[in-house]
């Protein structure tokens, strides 16, 4: 198992474009998480170190680093090297476990990463516009996170995009289908919802990042939204693996 | 290390691309593995490597390919001039793919100056020709020094002097015990190279054998005698019911037979000959005989 990871690891950084992913990822959060702090004192107030931390679970940040997540299914399949990886190491739960380590290994990296920009940014803000009273402000609406929430919620959204890769084989499949889910398809359900009288509110109650939202900023309306975002994020992984080791490379 | 393909069989929905496909590599030897474009070459060495589901087993001196470790110790395969990513530099590629046996820097190097791509080794393999690329695909395939190569169409975009470099690479590497796989649409090439030959058609085994053993399958084998006497040669040959034909005025050509029993009869009939040769047909000839009516992609008639 210790070479499937070395071999994952490899595969994972020497790509040019994990690099600039990563490098994107902590710009956006740097930018986002600055923006409150910097933007003015009216939004600024009441701004805290937890608030700000809670920046890189933004859909803007994750998806920068769900492209990562994407490649580790959506290049092998694109260029061919899947028949190398296999013909390597044929048991392929092996190779479907070892790259949902190394993912949660680099978001975890990326995570960190993003924090230390975020404290950086936090140090060098106007003084008083970060304080200690009162929940402060969550980028993503609601309260703001705890930290093992972002790194959770940040690794399911990439574990989501990975097994969606493994489902269509599609790289871009793999990127695009959980943001336009995640900030298009889900709002318009909620829309159409909203003009069906409450008809349509099982389907908006099940909805996995309307769920996993409220999971990650603690909407206390929503207590199993965090089972049902998990449900969603082990399904799809279930899935993208089964059909992994069934298809042909 | 000697490789049994048992019974492999493999259905691409109403196509059945492999039929039930026995044969056996033996080490130390290098195996062609020749079929027409379609036949299932590709896709047999695939359900050999477990990358494609399909019936059958193939078994690695008795076992299958997951229980060996490391496998790429036992197995080296090399399935596509293309398969890398073309971002990621040759140097990496093979790091990447040395993990599962731990290969060392120095070995990566070593297998890029042996495939003659050490001054291109940290340029990303996207503007690489077919040749380079087959070049690296080889250098993956050989890195742990395995036990067996299996190579699709390894000779593709190579030009004469890589060519034949990889004819004398194969050869030294099935020297020394080891199996080597090749598959090619290279005919001519693949008479130098193969000991055995597997021919397959429409996904059917046609003929699994030595090479020599397969070259006489023609029609057109055949002894050619030139003869001062080719008259009373023919006669001879005649009262002992062998056909043959003249060539000329002093050439006889007799087919299907072998020039120890020509000679034989020559001398105990005191015939002198000036020529007593051979006339084997060409791999092409045979491969051609046998798989025509295999063919699944036709030809239009040229005029």
């Amino acid at each position: 198992m210790i070479s499937n990871l070395v071999y994952e690891w490899r595969r994972l950084w020497s790509v040019r474009a994990t690099w600039i992913m990563t490098f994107v990822y902590l710009v956006i959060t740097g930018l986002l998480g600055a923006g409150p702090l910097f933007l003015g004192e009216e939004i600024s107030n009441g701004q805290t170190w937890k608030g700000l931390y809670s920046t890189n679970a933004n859909y803007l940040c994750l998806v920068m680093i769900s492209v990562v997540a994407s490649q580790f299914f959506g290049h092998e399949y694109r260029y061919g090297t899947i028949r190398l990886t296999l013909t390597e190491f044929p048991k392929r739960e092996r190779v479907v476990l070892a790259k949902t380590v190394v993912l949660a290994v680099y978001v975890t990296i990326a995570t960190f990463l993003g924090w230390a920009v975020l404290g950086a940014i936090g140090s060098i803000a106007p003084k008083g516009s970060i304080g200690t009273d009162g929940p402060g402000i969550s980028i993503n609406g609601g309260e703001p996170s705890e930290l093992w929430q972002v790194l959770v919620f940040g690794f399911a959204y990439c574990l989501i995009a990975m097994s969606l890769t493994m489902i269509t084989r599609n790289l871009a499949l793999g990127i695009v289908l959980p943001l336009l889910t995640f900030s298009v398809i889900e709002g318009l359900i909620k829309l159409f919802s909203s003009l069906a009288n409450g008809k349509m509110d099982w389907i908006v109650n099940a909805l996995p990042f309307t769920n996993g939202s409220a999971w990650l900023t603690n909407v206390p309306e929503s207590p199993n939204a965090g089972l049902i975002f998990a449900a969603w994020v082990v399904g799809t992984y279930l899935i993208g693996s089964a059909m992994f080791f069934k298809r042909d490379a | 290390m000697r490789i049994e393909a048992i019974n492999l069989d493999k259905h691409f929905r109403s196509v059945h691309a492999v039929k039930n496909l026995s044969f056996t590599v033996e080490p130390g030897r290098v195996t062609g593995f020749l079929g027409p474009n379609g036949s299932g070459k590709s896709t047999t060495m695939r359900l050999m490597l477990g990358l494609d589901g399909g019936g059958g087993e193939t078994l690695y001196d008795g076992k299958k390919l997951s229980i060996h470790h490391p496998v790429t110790r036992t197995i080296g395969a090399h399935l596509d001039a293309k398969f890398f990513h073309p971002k990621r530099s040759a140097y990496s590629h093979l790091r990447m793919l040395g993990a599962e046996a731990g290969i060392s820097k120095d070995r990566v190097h070593e297998v890029l100056k042996l495939v003659g791509l050490e001054s291109v080794a940290k340029k990303r393999p996207g503007g690489f020709s077919l040749g380079m690329g087959q070049r690296l695909g080889l250098a993956g395939a050989i890195l742990a020094d395995p036990q067996v190569l299996m190579l699709d169409e390894p000779a593709n975009g190579l030009d004469p002097q890589s060519i034949q470099w990889l004819r004398d690479f194969l050869k030294h590497y099935a020297s020394t015990g080891k199996s080597v796989l090749v598959s090619s649409h290279l005919l001519s090439e693949m008479e130098l190279l193969a000991d055995d030959v597997v021919v397959i058609a429409r996904g059917e085994l046609i003929a699994a054998e030595t090479m020599p053993t397969f070259l006489s399958r023609a029609t057109g084998s055949a002894v050619v005698v030139r003869s001062p006497q080719s008259e009373k040669l023919a006669e001879v040959l005649s009262a002992q019911g062998i056909t043959s034909t003249t060539d000329g005025a002093r050439t006889i050509v007799i087919p299907g037979q072998t020039t120890d029993r020509i000679g034989e009869i020559a001398f105990t009939n005191r015939i002198s000959l000036s020529e007593l040769s051979p006339r084997t047909a060409s791999l092409e000839q045979v491969f051609l005989e046998l798989t025509e009516s295999g063919q699944e992609y036709r030809l239009g008639e040229t005029s």
